[in-house]
């Protein structure tokens, strides 16, 4: 008997409702005590398609998913085909025969097949055919013991808004479900089983939810978007919550017009945002230049999806690093800060507008599909751990002639006016300019100017969040990785130290300017360096062999099938590797 | 009370770059008249401007200037203003900058309608890049990029901005800076988007519209006494007329702002309290238990 660990994948058609049923299962694992992690498979369209939803639950934290899924949750064939095969062996599936029998060549038998007829239940017995949704949770909850009343209180919630009748067929499709089960699986034991226990003082949130939350606690008021997956949630977020607080979300006509807007706001001292993904970053190169160049504060979430062009607009990849750090013509200062989990996605959020602010620079938060759209467990967040520093910000009024908006300074940040403050009029030019704002082509003046911009990079280092060493840091084993890899990599260096393989593991969350000193000191006595990423082209292990120079043990594990890792896919290569010395098998 | 100021006030000490006779000067100097005029302070202007030519007028206007990337002064304009309602916000640029590249936040700026005001300098070139064809060349307009003859038709910026709904269109002629300096008041008085196209000579590229040539091809639509600014369809009418060009105030009325529509309160953004941490903050995260 498996006890509080199961990866659920609940699969369906895009727009049936599955989304609110996944969510509510996440709702009820999360109050019963259990940490837990969701991951949205959904194809790039509103009605139809193939879609599933992950939703991992287990008693540690795991911000990612399984190698296997312990149960499958299919309403047609399709999904069965689709998912057989990353089912555990000994794991389950519910499976709606309602319209089709199981063909006997697709039948595992090392997997427990429930199946029932979902789809006629709900219609013949509840009148509508669309809470067969519902009905398959009141299938789950019997099957593996979740808690009936939480079942029973969050279904409850989720409907009440509906209507009575709506929500009166959902609470009988839960005890139809229970019933079937009772009345025909009752010998049947599905093999999994849940012990609650105390809820505590914990939020279930989506990362995106978690960026916008932490703009608007860091005094984000004047955000500007233009629709995009999975990045739009950001936008939708602000919108709902910051009119509340005096401020605004803007929808502009596209990218170029979403950050310059937030140029221009940023320009009258509001703190200022724009949400985007790889598509929409590429509009915004230009503007982010000149945000470098007048040394105003933006921050831009990205929140990365597969590319190139369109790519898989709802998958994962981690492959806009380059993009953030290097894009652009000429140089700028400039921050690529990226959390590794929903929490963190709060706080670094909050670090994001203190930097930006403080040195007068564009501050990126890197996400990704797998972490920003995903919602996992976590501690309350704290409050008085987040604090507002604007830095320079120059209200009072100043001396017209004396005061110089881009004076040197020791470091490179000079005092900020804003609009409105008496005797600190000047030019705001994209063009070089002297310290005055003066537009100037002086070979001297550029130098200077170029020394001051960039000389911020340098002056900011203390003030960057700090990667985070997991594990253990004298092992020969050392792992490089960032973003949503986080959970996986974590999960892989405890598997492997129960196999009695040590590992260390740099996890980044400032990824630019690049931590140099940090990545050297850590890779000091390793013998085998992995770097863990979602693309082809290793774009991190690069980085980091361009600054610790050749290392002759240095191995790209990636992927770049639009998923996110599964912790078998990183223990594998590292095993085979470092115990073995099977070569490894990198594409790029 | 702060002292009344003069067009000069509004100098800055940064030599101007345009040509002699470039008819750029006359609209800077009729924007520092009008602002001098309507007891304007430089610390309360914001004057955003984009690339080219007319760009470099952000340098010249003693206020908060921003000079930004070519075609994009209208979406730091508007958020300026949302973002602080007590500035004068004022963006400007050419043919190619508000026509060409930013002709997309042009449509929508102008059915946003924010309490803005928009001065296109219209020289029919691209004089910043010395002289090729622009949206309101005329067609067979020789240059660089069109030996040929330009191919393409012009645009009617003002009957595009009528049609998308704008609620203030003026035009002036750079020659006439005492009209302008009244269709600019206006513009900034107006509550709403006010676009002021000025046509303004290229003296160094453009041959064909020149001063003479403007003399002969303009009209006032005050002209007529019964010019009523308020008829909608009797300006799309003196707009798509062919022949001489209608100068003057082509059309106003009354339109709710984006700023009143935004549910926005009255505080700049910038003068709200975000340093205190706000109760309202931590019973947000309720909604996630
Ligand atoms: C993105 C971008 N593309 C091209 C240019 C080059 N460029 C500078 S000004 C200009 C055209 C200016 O024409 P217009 O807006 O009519 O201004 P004018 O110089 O005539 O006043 C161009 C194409 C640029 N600066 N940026
Ligand atoms: S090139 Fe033409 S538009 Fe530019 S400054 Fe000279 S006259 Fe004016
Ligand atoms: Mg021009």
């Amino acid at each position: 008997m498996v006890v509080n660990d199961i990866e659920i994948m609940f699969g369906g058609q895009a727009g049936d409702g599955s989304l609110t049923t996944g969510d509510l299962i996440a709702g009820v694992f999360k109050r019963m005590g259990l940490e837990v992690y969701t991951y949205k498979d959904f194809p790039s369209r509103i009605r139809g398609g193939h879609t599933n939803y992950v939703i991992r639950a287990s008693e540690h934290p795991n911000w990612g998913m399984a190698d296997f899924v312990d149960c499958l949750v299919a309403f047609d064939l399709e999904a069965v085909e689709a998912h057989l095969d990353e089912l555990r062996p000994g794991g389950f599936i519910i499976f709606d025969n309602s319209s089709e029998p199981i063909p006997d060549g697709v039948r595992r038998s090392d997997v427990t097949w429930y199946e029932v007829p979902l789809a006629k239940i709900a219609k013949s017995d509840l009148g509508l055919e669309l809470v067969r949704n519902t009905i398959s949770l009141g299938v789950l909850s019997a099957l593996i013991g979740m808690d009936r009343s939480i079942v029973r209180e969050l279904v409850s919630n989720a409907y009440k808004r509906k209507s009575e009748k709506v929500l009166d067929q959902n609470l009988r499709a839960i005890e139809a479900g229970e019933q079937y089960v009772e009345r025909h699986f009752a010998e049947w034991p599905s093999g999994y089983a849940l012990r609650a226990g105390a809820d505590g003082d914990r939020l279930i949130m989506m990362g995106n939810d978690a960026i916008g939350y932490g703009a608007l606690v860091a005094g984000c008021r004047f955000m500007a978007g233009y629709p995009i997956t999975p990045a739009t949630d950001v936008l939708e977020w602000m919108a709902k919550h910051v009119p509340r607080f005096g401020g605004i979300a803007v929808q502009a006509e596209d990218e170029l017009s979403a950050i310059n807007m937030v140029l221009g706001a940023a320009f009258t001292g509001v703190r200022a945002m724009t949400a985007t993904s790889g598509p929409g970053q590429a509009l915004m190169t230009e503007a982010i230049g000149l945000a470098g160049v007048l040394e105003i504060p933006v921050v831009v979430i990205e929140c990365a999806r597969t590319g190139p062009s369109t790519g898989m607009p709802t998958k994962t990849e981690q492959s806009n690093l380059n993009h953030l750090i290097f894009s652009g013509h000429g140089e700028i200062p400039r921050v690529v800060l990226a959390p590794g989990t929903v929490e963190d996605s709060f706080y670094l959020t909050v670090d994001a507008f203190n930097l930006a602010e403080k040195y007068q620079c564009p501050v990126f938060v890197l996400s990704e599909q797998a972490l920003c759209q995903s919602k996992a467990t976590l501690p309350s967040l704290d409050l008085s751990r987040t604090s507002v520093e604007r830095g320079k910000l120059q209200t009072e009024p100043v001396v017209f002639g004396e005061y110089k908006r881009f004076a040197f300074t020791a470091d490179g940040v000079s005092p900020r006016v804003i609009p409105g403050v008496e005797g600190g009029m000047h030019l705001a030019a994209g063009s070089e300019h002297n310290d005055a704002g003066v537009i100037t082509e002086s070979a001297l003046n550029r130098r200077r100017m170029m020394d001051k911009r960039m000389g911020k990079m340098e002056s900011m280092r203390d003030d960057l969040p700090k990667p985070i060493i997991h594990g253990d840091p004298q092992a020969e084993i050392a792992i490089f990785g960032y973003g949503s890899n986080r959970g996986p990599i974590g999960e892989a260096l405890e598997r492997l130290w129960q196999a009695g393989i040590a590992a260390r593991f740099f996890e980044f969350r400032t990824l630019w300017p690049f931590p140099e000193a940090e990545v050297r000191a850590f890779v000091e006595g390793a013998v085998h360096v992995f770097v863990v990423e979602n693309n082809y082209t290793g774009q991190l292990e690069r980085l980091i062999r361009y600054v610790v120079g050749p290392l002759e043990h240095m191995h790209l594990v990636n992927k770049y099938d639009g998923r996110p890792f599964r912790p078998i896919e990183i223990i594998d290569p590292i095993e085979k590797y470092a115990l073995l010395r099977v070569p490894m098998e990198v594409r790029r | 009370m702060a002292a009344v100021l003069t067009p000069k006030d509004f100098a800055t000490a940064t030599p101007s770059w345009w040509c002699p006779g470039c008819g750029d000067y006359g609209v800077l100097s009729a924007l520092k008249a009008a602002l001098a005029d309507l007891g304007m302070q430089p610390k309360d202007v914001a004057f955003i401007s984009g690339i080219g030519c007319s760009g470099k007028i952000s340098g010249y206007l003693h206020s908060y200037a921003f000079h930004g990337v070519h075609g994009r002064a209208l979406p730091v304009a508007t958020a300026v203003k949302l973002a602080n309602r007590d500035l004068t916000v004022i963006a400007a640029g050419g043919d190619g900058d508000g026509y060409a590249i930013g002709a997309g936040h042009f449509l929508h700026a102008v059915r946003r309608n924010p309490n803005i005001t928009y001065i296109v300098m219209d020289n029919q070139t691209y004089g910043l890049t010395k002289g090729q064809s622009s949206p309101t060349s005329q067609t067979g307009y020789v240059t660089g990029t069109s030996p040929q003859g330009n191919p393409d038709a012009p645009i009617n910026g003002l009957a595009v901005a009528l049609a998308a709904g704008a609620s203030f269109l003026a035009r002036g002629f750079s020659a006439h800076p005492k009209q302008v300096v009244e269709l600019t008041k206006a513009a900034i008085k107006h509550e709403g988007f006010s676009i002021v196209e000025v046509m303004s000579p290229c003296v160094t590229y453009n041959k064909i519209n020149t001063y003479a040539w403007f003399k002969e091809n303009i009209y006032y639509v005050n002209e007529a006494p019964d010019y009523d600014p308020g008829d909608r369809s009797h300006a799309f009418d003196v707009l798509s007329r062919e022949g001489k060009i209608p100068l003057g105030i082509i059309y106003q009325d009354s339109r709710a702002t984006l700023e009143s529509l935004s549910h926005l309160g009255t505080t700049p953004l910038a003068q709200l309290d975000i340093v205190s941490r706000s109760p309202a903050y931590a019973a947000m995260q309720e909604a996630y238990r």
